[in-house]
């Protein structure tokens, strides 16, 4: 893991590279002070957490705040998360607006070495490993693929309910393959959790790991 | 890949063959070969080649390939594995057209340099070589058998349309046997062991243009050329259906396909992903290939999943229906038309609806009218017959009667029937007009369900990639 972790892409460069495709991304921000918390808020509820290659298990370590919307909150956060992460130097503190409620899910890429970039999509978040509800296929896909994609998935019927939505996730995983087949230096890639909400998507945590040298 | 492809249509119908290492002693390789081949009426020149001996079975032995006196189209070699490279040197300055190495002892046991060798040799002439490790080809139809195996101790399958390939000899050798003692006829037979010079994608690309086969089964361990292989799955998908079955789920698996044939298997959830995404329909259990063998291979193509279900016995069509939902498959609402007729000719006992039970005494006259008004109806897509013969009605006119509908009927018909020796006496003749006959609900639901998806997979792929 922390072999992987050395070669990790930063949050916000990959950030960059999603919207270049297209694919949309929470609102992120590395923030460097208090002030700087609450501009970036602005009366919205935001999440703020520690990257540091030590803290791999954000929540265990408790490095990441939750639901933070009143300005004081945002400052007693802050000033905490500061406090626990003096040991996990060198970090940066990243804020984000909070999605509430939603369906997570995943969409990862890999690099198999005698196939080339391969695409999943699974019902997601803390549980992607317990329920193993993905699907996957080998890159480039068409239109057709990633209609088969969902519809391979117990949980279509949650993630997909109607066509709209279909077409959304369709349009996203094609995006995501065309990201993989053009950028030959990521070697795998983790949109977890990728959130569904209000006819819309956001990814929210972003895994971008370089090929090694 | 089209040199590839050609070379194996050589290997299929050569006009002549050259075996070196025939033998006149039964117990080896090289006397088995020679005995298929003649045993099997092969129309062209056989020159078993031997430096021992002067004459096999008849023929006439020479010394070398390069003894032979005009060039041949197939040789195949079952020497030990140290004097291969240098027959196959024989062979290049012989002219000889393909190669076919039955001799095992190479990479797939850690000889690595060997088969480099032989690699390397072949290369050098621009030689086509299948194997080594392999058991060889099979064409019936031209009368070519490569394979050691003793033609009694096999039941060897008739000619037919199913294509087999395989990547290993001894599952090459089991499902032949099984295939045939089944009613599946075959049309080529192509094991290619490790894979050194001819490979899986050639062989895939192969049987995509091979207008005899039309259904293959093939037995996978790992694909050399990545990005080719997808190509040629791709390409065969959209044409016939594929039954694949790959070794190498579990890791312990894989260890196991290392060590047993020298391929680089790679991540079995990657096949999978490859196989999903161009129609392949991927089973690794011998039974369920044999049985989706047998749907693909006699029954036509439908995309509509509305199964008309008749039955012979009440508890047999519940456990039926539940197989059939389970798999995706809906049961049939028959039309009013045939409602009418059928509430006409059944006898009171019998509810009109599917799924269609006509009694525990149904016989041939009853059988007879129920198939016939179902299988025509026009909101059925496929047709199911449970016929249990343990029942005092069904007999061999109710095979026959099954056996009927077969010839021109446009959609798939199975059967789902089990039972002792009776029941398999009449399992064989309806299996013998092409119509298969399951053990169990399940089994059939699940091939009827494959059947279906690889139609629309087609349907939908053949607008895509062709």
């Amino acid at each position: 893991m922390s072999d992987e972790n050395a070669n990790m892409m930063d949050y916000i460069e990959a950030a960059n590279l999603l919207k270049k495709y297209s694919i949309r991304v929470v609102d992120s921000k590395y923030i460097e002070s208090e002030d700087d918390a609450v501009s970036f808020s602005n009366g919205d509820t935001i999440v703020m957490k520690v990257l540091s290659d030590k803290a791999l298990h954000k929540t265990k370590s408790g490095v990441i705040k939750l639901d933070l919307s009143k300005e004081d909150d945002i400052r007693t956060a802050y000033k905490d998360l500061i406090e626990k992460s003096a040991d996990l130097k060198p970090y940066k503190i990243l804020a984000q607006k909070m999605i509430k409620g939603g369906i997570e899910i995943i969409i990862g890429g890999n690099t198999d070495p005698s196939f080339g970039k391969v695409l999943l999509l699974g019902f997601g978040g803390i549980y992607v490993e317990t329920f193993k509800d993905v699907s996957m296929r080998v890159c480039p896909i068409n239109e057709f693929d990633a209609g088969n994609m969902i519809s391979e998935l117990k949980s279509k019927r949650i993630i997909a309910p109607d066509e709209k939505s279909e077409n959304m996730i369709k349009d996203l995983l094609m995006k995501v393959s065309k990201l993989l087949v053009e950028n030959d230096n990521i070697s795998e890639l983790d949109l977890n959790p990728l959130i569904l909400h209000d006819g819309t998507y956001d990814a929210v945590d972003l895994r971008f790991i370089l090929k090694g040298e | 890949m089209e040199d590839m492809s050609s070379s194996i249509k050589i290997m299929m119908n050569p006009k002549n063959v050259a075996i070196v290492g025939a033998s006149s002693n039964p117990d080896k390789v090289g006397y088995s070969i020679l005995k298929n081949y003649l045993d099997l009426g092969y129309k062209g020149k056989i020159y078993p080649v031997n430096i021992k001996e002067e004459s096999i079975l008849g023929l006439k032995v020479y010394k070398s390939v390069l003894d032979i006196p005009e060039p041949v189209d197939v040789v195949v070699v079952a020497v030990p594995a140290p004097l291969v490279p240098n027959i196959i040197d024989e062979c290049g300055r012989a002219k000889s057209k393909t190669v076919v190495v039955v001799t095992a002892g190479f990479a797939e046991v850690g000889e690595v340099e060997l088969e480099k060798k032989l690699v390397e040799t072949a290369n050098k002439y621009n030689l086509p070589v299948l194997g080594p490790n392999c058991v060889g080809v099979m064409d019936l139809g031209s009368g070519v058998d490569t394979l050691f195996l003793p033609a009694y101790k096999f039941d060897r399958p008739g000619i037919g349309t199913l294509g087999f390939a395989s990547q290993s000899g001894s599952v090459a050798g089991n499902i032949l046997d099984v295939i045939g003692g089944e009613n599946l006829g075959l049309s080529k037979f192509i094991s290619y062991g490790n894979a050194s010079i001819i490979n899986e994608t050639d062989i895939l690309n192969y049987f995509a243009d091979d207008e005899d086969t039309k259904v293959l089964v093939f037995y996978l361990e790992g694909a050399k050329r990545g990005k080719e292989f997808i190509e040629a799955v791709k390409r065969i998908g959209v044409k016939k259906p594929v039954i694949i079955a790959k070794g190498g789920e579990t890791e312990a698996g894989a260890q196991a396909a290392h060590s047993h044939t020298a391929s680089l298997t790679g991540n079995y959830q990657v096949y999978d992903a490859i196989f999903k995404q161009y129609g392949f329909i991927h089973s690794n259990n011998l039974d369920e290939i044999i049985s989706l063998a047998k749907i693909f291979d006699k029954q036509p193509l439908v995309t509509g999943n509305r199964v008309g279900l008749i039955t012979n016995g009440g508890g047999t069509g519940v456990l039926a229906t539940d197989a059939l939902y389970n798999n995706g498959l809906v049961l049939a609402d028959l039309t009013q038309e045939s409602k009418d007729y059928l509430r006409k000719v059944m006898p009171p006992i019998v509810n009109i609806r599917t799924p269609l039970d006509i009694g525990g005494d149904a016989d041939y006259a009853r059988f007879n009218d129920a198939i016939k008004t179902v299988l025509n109806d026009d909101n059925v897509d496929v047709l199911a017959i449970i016929a249990l013969f343990q029942t005092p009605g069904a007999d061999s006119k109710v095979a026959q009667a099954i056996c009927n509908y077969s010839v021109d009927s446009k959609k798939p018909i199975v059967v789902i029937s089990d039972g002792g020796s009776y029941t398999q006496t009449h399992k064989k003749i309806i299996e013998s007009s092409g119509i298969p006959v399951y053990s169990s609900p399940e089994m059939a639901a699940k091939s009827i369900s494959a059947l279906i998806n690889y139609a629309k997979y087609k349907e939908a792929a053949s607008k895509l990639y062709e």
